[in-house]
């Protein structure tokens, strides 16, 4: 046993190829949706003359960059080994007490109306207390991530729904709406902010110790804690700094929908799943990239933007969605030649 | 006390629904005309939030005892468990709003069975029993937003941003436009952005989407103004197209629903008009008709005293068909809407 962490998640996948071949692989997975998506964009611009001009793609992005900062948070802690389904929640619950501290009583909220620094900074506190708790469960206690979290979801969507008392909250101060009102090029601050939350974490995880620790964490934990890498410690840092992504997420979508309702991020999970594992991360952790994750995150952005573009009617809609994804997958399996997993 | 109020005939009634209500539940032994549960479709719109309000505000006018009321969150199935739940508490009465005329049947029968009146609110079911049925037309909703529409709007393209297309409501409201729509102004184009589970994030994208392959839109209609108005407003603020009523480039707005932030809107001319739906009149008058059945009464077609008719629309099934009325900068502040008496 080697004691670097890559020989450690190599050992732990029980993979029996040369390195070399393995890398070729891993490329080919990170690149697998790539033909899928270009057969989609060219089957935009022969139904809708609108698809490809730069107005639609700025919409595509914009509509995206919720979904792209919570399926960041969640490919990490898939990565690493583990699952999160509270992330949906936090995207809603933290948005929601952040404005609730700031708004009037008039305006449904609690009435301290502290400042709206406060609020924003809180909205982040709060995203990062959910990790630290659910990794407390998890890492600390030992109890399973997917019951622990499934619990989570209920409780927070529980709790938004009773702080809020069910209402809506309009009205925010103009800050909750800077990530989608301020651009930049054009385009929306989330947009960039989405991408260099990828970017980042697509460099880290190839680059840097502490990103191919999540691999070795994900693939085989024991293995990694032989190879000297600090399972619980880093596992733990991994649910808080989702927690925040997810926050961020929320703030995003508040910013996109320019209202917080009590049902925000409800559901959003299934899509959030459906983005990573179509861009190749594993859900039995260790294996996966960024540049995947985008890729899926991408793709169903372009399928929805398509069908809405196409007017498909509204009554087959989602079975047309349903269709479109699998058949990307399909294509995928074929170009890449490597199994899905 | 509800038995003060009523009169002697009206307590030699009650008596005798508490005694069945005694035998139902195996002698417990109190004298009252019984409990009343009330199912609400979800927490989480303005609309039905309000309802909720008015419904515990108008139990206690009106001298009836409610149980918690329970959240079926769009779910025929948890529908059906929290009637049950009420029914094992003792509830006497029930007021629920079916997702589906055609899945009300299991609520209606496990009622039936343990001797509790229903009153429906909103969705009326397909068949009884039911005591009688509260709602607006939602067709009418549809086809008073057409008309609006036609009126102000000569030619191009209009856009209905739907709810959800598995409930009737959603339904209804898409059918009424876009058969009114067809039928009375073909010079105008229709376009949909369809919603899962009448989600604002959708209905942003999608709106979002339309602008880029139509930007000269000239109509919209929104079929719940809680969950979609916020939305709109944002993508047209974005891409800059939100323009008040009278200014070049204006897109005429028609929302449904009546909440105040709707009111706001029509104030400032971001939108035109909405149609208010009477979360008000649907608690008072399910309370009052869910209280004269428990007593024994038996409603039939014809007027009411509230500006309403009561019709026959199925075999065993009386519907009270109060009026929604369209609400426009002229009326908009007008004390007789409930958004304006919050």
């Amino acid at each position: 046993m080697s004691t670097t962490p890559t020989a450690a998640s190599s050992a732990a996948l029980g993979s029996a190829r040369s390195p070399s071949s393995r890398a070729l692989a891993g490329r080919i997975r990170d690149l697998a949706l790539l033909p899928a998506l270009v057969v989609l964009v060219i089957a935009g611009a022969l139904v809708s003359p609108a698809f490809l001009t730069q107005a639609n793609i700025t919409t595509i992005l914009t509509s995206s960059a919720a979904l792209a900062l919570v399926v960041l948070a969640e490919s990490l802690i898939i990565i690493t080994g583990k699952f999160d389904l509270s992330l949906e929640s936090t995207a809603g619950f933290a948005p929601a007490i952040g404005a609730l501290v700031v708004l009037p009583v008039a305006s449904n909220g609690f009435g301290l109306e502290l400042p709206t620094i406060v609020g924003i900074l809180l909205v982040l506190a709060i995203g990062a207390l959910v990790g630290f708790v659910n990794g407390f469960l998890i890492v600390r206690l030992q109890l399973n991530a997917f019951i622990v979290t499934l619990a989570m979801l209920i409780i927070l969507r529980g709790m938004l729904v009773g702080a809020s008392k069910g209402r809506t909250l309009f009205d925010l101060p103009d800050a909750f709406y800077a990530l989608m009102i301020v651009t930049f090029l054009g385009i929306p601050l989330a947009v960039w902010l989405a991408a260099l939350a990828f970017l980042i974490a697509g460099i880290v995880l190839k680059y840097h110790r502490l990103g191919r620790a999540l691999y070795a964490i994900g693939g085989n934990p024991e293995a990694a804690r032989a190879a000297g890498i600090r399972v619980e410690r880093i596992t733990w840092g991994v649910y808080v700094l989702a927690g925040v992504l997810a926050s961020i997420g929320g703030l995003v979508i508040t910013g996109y929908v320019g209202a917080i309702s009590a049902n925000q991020g409800n559901g959003m999970i299934f899509t959030v799943f459906a983005a990573a594992v179509i861009g190749g991360i594993s859900l039995d952790g260790g294996k996966g990239t960024m540049f995947g994750a985008l890729t899926g995150v991408l793709l169903l952005g372009v399928v929805q933007n398509l069908l809405t573009l196409a007017q498909v009617p509204s009554f087959w809609i989602q079975a047309i969605y349903g269709a479109i994804i699998l058949g990307a997958l399909m294509v995928a399996r074929l170009t890449s030649g490597t199994p899905q997993n | 006390m509800t038995l003060l109020k009523s009169g002697p005939a009206a307590i030699a009634r009650a008596l005798l629904v508490a005694g069945a209500a005694t035998l139902a539940l195996g002698g417990a032994a109190s004298a009252e005309s019984g409990k009343v549960a009330v199912d609400l479709t979800t927490l989480t719109s303005p609309f039905w939030t309000s309802y909720n309000k008015y419904i515990i505000e108008e139990a206690k006018a009106q001298g009836v005892e409610l149980l918690e009321p329970f959240n079926s969150e769009f779910d025929t199935a948890k529908q059906i468990t929290g009637v049950q739940n009420a029914l094992s508490l003792g509830a006497k009465g029930i007021i629920f709003s079916p997702f589906e005329s055609a899945a009300a049947g299991n609520v209606l029968k496990a009622a039936e069975k343990a001797g509790a009146k229903v009153v429906a609110v909103d969705v009326a079911p397909d068949n009884g029993p039911v005591a009688i049925v509260v709602r607006a037309n939602n067709l009418a909703y549809g086809e008073k937003a057409c008309k609006y529409i036609g009126d102000h709007v000569k030619e191009g393209a209009v856009l209905q941003i739907m709810g959800d297309q598995a409930s009737i409501n959603g339904r209804d409201r898409g059918n009424g436009f876009r058969d009114c729509i067809t039928k009375n102004y073909p010079n105008l184009t229709q376009l949909e952005v369809p919603t899962k589970a009448w989600s604002g994030e959708d209905a942003a994208a999608g709106l979002d989407a339309i602008l880029n392959s139509n930007p000269d839109l000239k109509a919209i209609y929104m079929h719940a103004g809680g969950v979609f108005l916020a939305p709109t407003l944002q993508t047209l603020k974005r891409k800059g197209l939100l323009k008040p009523a009278g200014e070049e480039g204006h897109i005429v707005i028609v929302s449904n629903d009546g909440i105040p932030q709707e009111f706001d809107a029509i104030r400032k001319g971001e939108i035109d008009a909405t149609v208010s739906q009477p979360a008000d009149l649907y608690a008072k008058y399910g309370i009052m008709y869910l209280k004269e059945a428990m007593d024994g009464k038996t409603f039939a077609p014809g007027p009411t005293d509230h500006d309403s008719n009561i019709v026959e629309v199925r075999p065993g099934v009386l519907e009270d068909q109060l009026a929604a009325p369209l609400v426009t900068k002229e009326n908009v502040d007008d004390k007789s809407f409930w958004a304006n008496q919050l």
